[in-house]
């Protein structure tokens, strides 16, 4: 799976990937194919080269050149069309030519920059030195191109004729001759430059890649800095210490509420999480999951520490998505769902997250349909988190129980508005089958109508 | 050498034609003509796509753009590729146009070149400050087919309004259409302590109290305003109109009565017709501007596409008595100067 399609899957990903800065076009392109890596030795030199990256984004005052490197990041341009017309042997125009001759100036930039920053492990660049050259035969060092006199001999005498001519407005007739002239000598000499350049391809599409790497390197480890990411550890349990949405986390900055990270550990089987409505239950879920993915995309994570499994891929079933377009009811697709991911941990190694399973039918089928689904993930590998208000599932796994409603939290009046500030977001084990019987009590502090409520407690006394 | 010296006052010009075939290129080559003898350096781009060798609604031939030595200019890889002179690459935009990226490129050898340029204003303010970083002395801006936009006081600092027979043959109709773009273009000014307080809402319309007091009406588009929109006079007469003004919102307006005096940006903003405006204005209220475009110039074309030709010099001379600014007809002074 590459970035622009898990981005896709997980919003909370593509908020993610959205505050990635990329300073080119072709710095984005390398991010959204970058694939979902599950070999451990990828990732921690993945995340040795960011932690590099991160110490120069992190240092004050800014290395000089830092700045450089990234103003090279800001002018590359992708030149990947241009490229494979070399690898096929079409002669390049002259802006063409221009584009190629831009990258080998700011790939010879970009090394100084590297060498004195002294990644050169980290981002490693050819030396394209002798392409450089071969645009600038009069050495002057700067980027601008043109078919120079210096490459065809034809060319001086024929524009300094073209310019005699030009200025006294004399002969139209040579002079569209000239020009006719000139067009086919330049055209030649586009060949044989295009020529040369050919052999040099794949150090021009290197560059061009590598370029185009450190760019996501470094987009990605201002962002870490940003959020202060921390670096994963792959274990043999999941565990993060101060995990946080990042998405949400703004969200409440920006309306003024406070976020709560949580410290949560987890292992192969299931755990089932259990807590009242507006615990936070759908966020912890897919708090893992984007944070799972941040780290096997070769990121870090968002938490004060973190340590995880590596899986092949991360599947949520969390029902809030539209399914009136295919047809289906909210259940069948949401038993469609789970039953894929059941059938795939039979082969794969993936990070399941299930939000209240079977809650749209009946609560007998329902729970026993959880009962089995619980059963099934506890003898596979994977390691599965789901959520559910059933209570008695009759099920040995692991209990974590969100603290939930607390009414002394905080010292003022509770209303519908300020609900959030008495909710403790943090996870402890359990080890009842029961689950929290809250509803009604959060139905009044909602206050939704009385009578309602009133006969709902009725209800349950009978 | 009339007109030059007054364009050398300022770092940017636009050249706007009032229709097609009004005469923008010839108007802009004889600039850079000018320009070239003084031994001034010019920057020169354009508005969307421009400068084809033949006119693709009339088919009729249409001047190309002579750039001389030293002259810095912009225009798309495809146009480029096709120049017919000698030229030295600078840069390359990495935002692309239907005709490949703009390039930037100073000439070594005059000659000729079509120009095409960027599609949003934005854009273009950029590419101007770009060419002022160059170290030209002034940059011009060859407007497209029906695109004023780019001579907005905050895109060009000046402009030059280039009419002609293409607009229509009769010299009082002639007079009387250039002379409503012409009224639009210098309407009243408001105070700057108002302008820079209003310089900065970018969009609905605001009413502004009669204590200077600023109140958002709720309204989003000047385009979905209706007369019977209780809203619009509620906190007092004077409007700002941060987007579009339309002939819709002066109607709506003209319904609350007299006295009303509505303020649009500038005059690019304006998409009103001469019947509305003049019915608007006539019931007693007025329109104001927050920033007027500085008009250098009115240029003529006596031939219509059709090759229909005026009487230049009565033209001129009936268009400068309507308008009391200099109205030249640039083809005229160049042969009488050659």
């Amino acid at each position: 799976m590459k970035i622009k399609e898990l981005a896709k899957y997980d919003s909370g990903f593509q908020y993610v990937i959205d505050n990635i800065e990329c300073m080119s076009s072709a710095g984005r392109r390398l991010m959204l194919d970058t694939t979902f890596e599950n070999d451990a030795a990828q990732l921690e030199s993945e995340w040795g080269r960011l932690q590099k990256a991160v110490s120069i984004v992190s240092s004050s005052p800014i290395d000089h050149a830092y700045n450089d490197l990234r103003h090279c990041f800001m002018q590359l341009h992708d030149l990947q069309g241009t490229l494979s017309s070399l690898y096929s042997h079409t002669v390049l125009n002259e802006v063409e030519l221009f584009e190629v001759k831009n990258l080998a100036y700011l790939v010879g930039k970009s090394r100084i920059a590297i060498a004195s920053l002294r990644i050169e492990e980290v981002l490693p660049l050819p030396d394209l030195t002798e392409i450089s050259s071969v645009l600038d035969p009069d050495h002057t060092g700067v980027v601008n191109f043109y078919i120079y006199d210096s490459y065809d001999e034809r060319l001086a005498p024929l524009r300094n004729e073209l310019r005699t001519l030009q200025e006294r407005q004399d002969n139209p007739q040579r002079i569209a001759d000239l020009l006719a002239l000139q067009q086919e000598v330049q055209q030649e000499v586009c060949r044989q430059l295009s020529d040369i350049l050919s052999h040099h391809a794949e150090s021009l599409t290197n560059a061009l890649e590598q370029m185009a790497y450190g760019d996501f390197l470094f987009a990605k480890a201002e962002l870490c800095k940003r959020w202060e990411l921390v670096r994963p550890a792959v274990g043999d349990s999941t565990c993060y210490r101060q995990l946080f949405n990042p998405r949400l986390r703004k969200h409440n900055e920006e309306v003024g509420l406070r976020y709560q990270p949580v410290d949560i550990n987890v292992t192969h089987g299931v755990s089932l999480i259990t807590g009242a409505n507006m615990a936070g239950k759908t966020v912890l879920l897919k708090s893992i999951g984007t944070a799972q993915m941040m780290a096997q995309c070769g990121m870090y994570v968002p938490a004060q520490e973190g340590t995880i499994i590596l899986v092949d891929d991360v599947v949520y079933s969390i029902g809030d998505e539209q399914n009136e377009m295919n047809g289906l009811s909210s259940y069948a697709s949401e038993i469609i769902k789970i039953s894929n991911i059941v059938k795939r941990c039979r082969t794969e190694h993936l990070l399941v997250l299930i939000d209240e399973p079977a809650r749209t039918t009946n609560p007998i089928e329902g729970k026993a349909l959880v009962q089995a689904l619980i059963s099934l993930q506890e003898q596979v590998q994977s390691i599965t988190l789901v959520t559910t208000h059933y209570g008695q599932l009759d099920s040995s796994c692991r209990r974590l129980r969100v603290r939930g409603f607390v009414e002394d939290l905080a010292n003022i009046p509770i209303n519908p508005h300020n609900i959030n500030r008495f909710i403790d977001y943090s996870l402890e084990e359990d080890t009842s089958d029961d689950v929290p019987h809250e509803a009604l009590r959060i139905a009044e502090l909602l206050q939704c109508d009385t009578e309602l409520i009133t006969k709902a407690k009725q209800n349950i006394n009978q | 050498m009339p007109f030059i010296n007054d364009i050398l006052q300022h770092k940017s010009l636009s050249i706007v034609g009032l229709d097609k075939n009004t005469g923008k290129t010839v108007c802009l080559n004889y600039i850079l003509h000018r320009i070239n003898q003084m031994n001034i350096h010019a920057g020169v781009t354009s508005i969307g796509v421009d400068g084809e060798q033949t006119d693709s609604v009339f088919a009729t031939a249409k001047p190309e753009i002579t750039l001389y030595e030293g002259t810095h200019f912009i225009t798309s890889e495809q146009h480029y590729l096709k120049r017919q002179l000698v030229s030295v690459l600078e840069r390359v935009d990495s935002r692309r146009t239907a005709l490949g990226p703009l390039v930037t490129a100073k000439v070594l050898v005059r000659g000729k070149v079509l120009l095409s340029g960027a599609a949003t204003t934005g854009v273009l303010r950029s590419q101007i400050e770009q060419l002022d970083s160059m170290g030209v002395r002034i940059t011009i801006v060859d407007g497209a087919l029906s695109r004023l936009s780019l001579a907005s006081p905050t895109v060009t600092d000046a402009m030059i309004l280039a009419t002609g027979a293409a607009v229509s043959a009769s010299i009082n109709t002639l007079v009387a259409r250039t002379r409503f773009v012409y009224n639009l273009i210098n309407l009243e000014e408001v105070d700057v302590s108002l302008r820079q307080r209003l310089n900065s809402i970018e969009s609905g319309i605001w009413a502004v109290g009669d204590d200077g007091t600023l109140y958002d009406l709720g309204i989003a588009s000047a385009f979905m305003i209706s007369a019977s929109d209780q809203r619009l006079v509620e906190h007092g007469k004077c409007l700002f109109a941060a987007g579009a003004v339309s002939d819709r919102l002066l109607k709506a307006l003209a319904a609350k009565g007299s006295g009303i005096t509505l303020i649009a940006r500038d005059f690019t903003k304006l998409f009103v017709t001469p019947e509305v405006y003049t019915d608007f204005t006539h019931r007693g209220n007025r329109l104001l501007v927050l920033q007027r475009s500085r008009l250098l110039a009115i240029t003529l074309n006596p031939t219509s596409p059709q090759g229909f030709v005026m009487d230049s010099a009565r033209t001129c001379d009936a268009l400068s008595e309507a308008l009391q600014t200099p109205v030249y007809d640039v083809k005229r002074i160049e042969n009488n100067w050659k």
